[in-house]
């Protein structure tokens, strides 16, 4: 009985980070959702954030751009599901283009192996006079046929592993 | 329009195709005999081992008369690789987090001032 192993290894199936940041919690909270903040780090070293807007609601709507160091712009759209300030954050992630379209990730020229859609979760949490915070990221099951798309591809992903024993 | 080519996230986001998966991981079943094994209809049945197909985590081979079903599970690795590109470029925002939050406070501690 030769069996797969991808699929039986549990936390290799979604982004799941830890940081401890030397700053208040209602800083660390702030950051995440004041757009004038969130410009100043959005994005990976040496990239800029020119554009963000955030309808800071449960089912409001961000639009956000990323620029390389050479230029190129990449705009990031989706919906807060859940706000409970300086907590929790969930808010759905997608590729977008700078009028807020949802557009695949072959858009920007990156696999198509990429979800439609993705559900951030970074909760909020005092350790001293520190931040601790964490941050899940999940690909979402897209498509008419797909049920309960609230849960990540995560736990699609566990279930099936499950599904192997 | 969208080209909503299928992949392995589309796959695994049905329970049906997940429990399909399950079934054929260890063994080679005709579209029938997976079809016994589900409550739902045939076709209904066909209809999710041809989305397996177009994901790549299954092939269908004829056998004398017979189709046989046989999972393909390496293309389910690439779950993992998409979480690895993901989370250095997360690691790389978390670092700029930190240089700001410490930036901005230096500025507001020592002078209290905006």
């Amino acid at each position: 009985m030769t069996k797969n192993n991808v699929a039986g290894e549990r936390g290799k199936q979604e982004v799941f980070i830890t940081r401890l940041f030397d700053a208040p919690r209602e800083l660390v909270w702030q950051a995440w959702t004041d757009p004038k903040h969130f410009m100043l780090w959005w994005g990976p070293k040496d990239y800029t954030c020119p554009f963000c807007e955030m309808d800071l609601r449960v089912g409001g709507k961000y639009l956000n751009c990323m620029r390389s160091p050479k230029g190129k712009d990449y705009w990031g759209t989706g919906v807060f599901r859940e706000i409970i300030p300086m907590e929790r954050l969930v808010f759905t992630d997608s590729f977008a283009d700078e009028k807020g379209n949802v557009v695949p990730a072959t858009y920007y020229g990156m696999s198509s192996d990429f979800p439609l859609e993705m559900l951030v979760t970074v909760t909020f949490e005092d350790q001293g006079s520190k931040t601790k915070m964490t941050l899940r990221h999940t690909g979402l099951p897209a498509g008419p046929d797909s049920e309960g798309t609230h849960q990540g591809w995560s736990e699609s992903f566990d279930k099936l592993a499950e599904s192997l024993q | 329009m969208l080209s909503m080519r299928r992949d392995v996230f589309h796959a695994i986001a049905d329970p049906n195709r997940r429990a399909i998966i399950g079934l054929l991981a260890n063994q080679k079943l005709t579209i029938n005999a997976v079809a016994e094994h589900f409550p739902i209809s045939r076709p209904a049945v066909s209809r999710h081992i041809k989305i397996l197909k177009e994901c790549g985590l299954l092939v269908v081979r004829r056998q004398g008369r017979e189709r046989y079903c046989e999972v393909r599970l390496d293309r389910l690795s690439e779950v993992a690789e998409w979480v690895e590109k993901s989370r250095s470029v997360w690691e790389q925002r978390f670092d700029r987090l930190d240089e700001y939050l410490s930036e901005l406070q230096k500025k507001e501690k020592p002078h209290d001032e905006k």
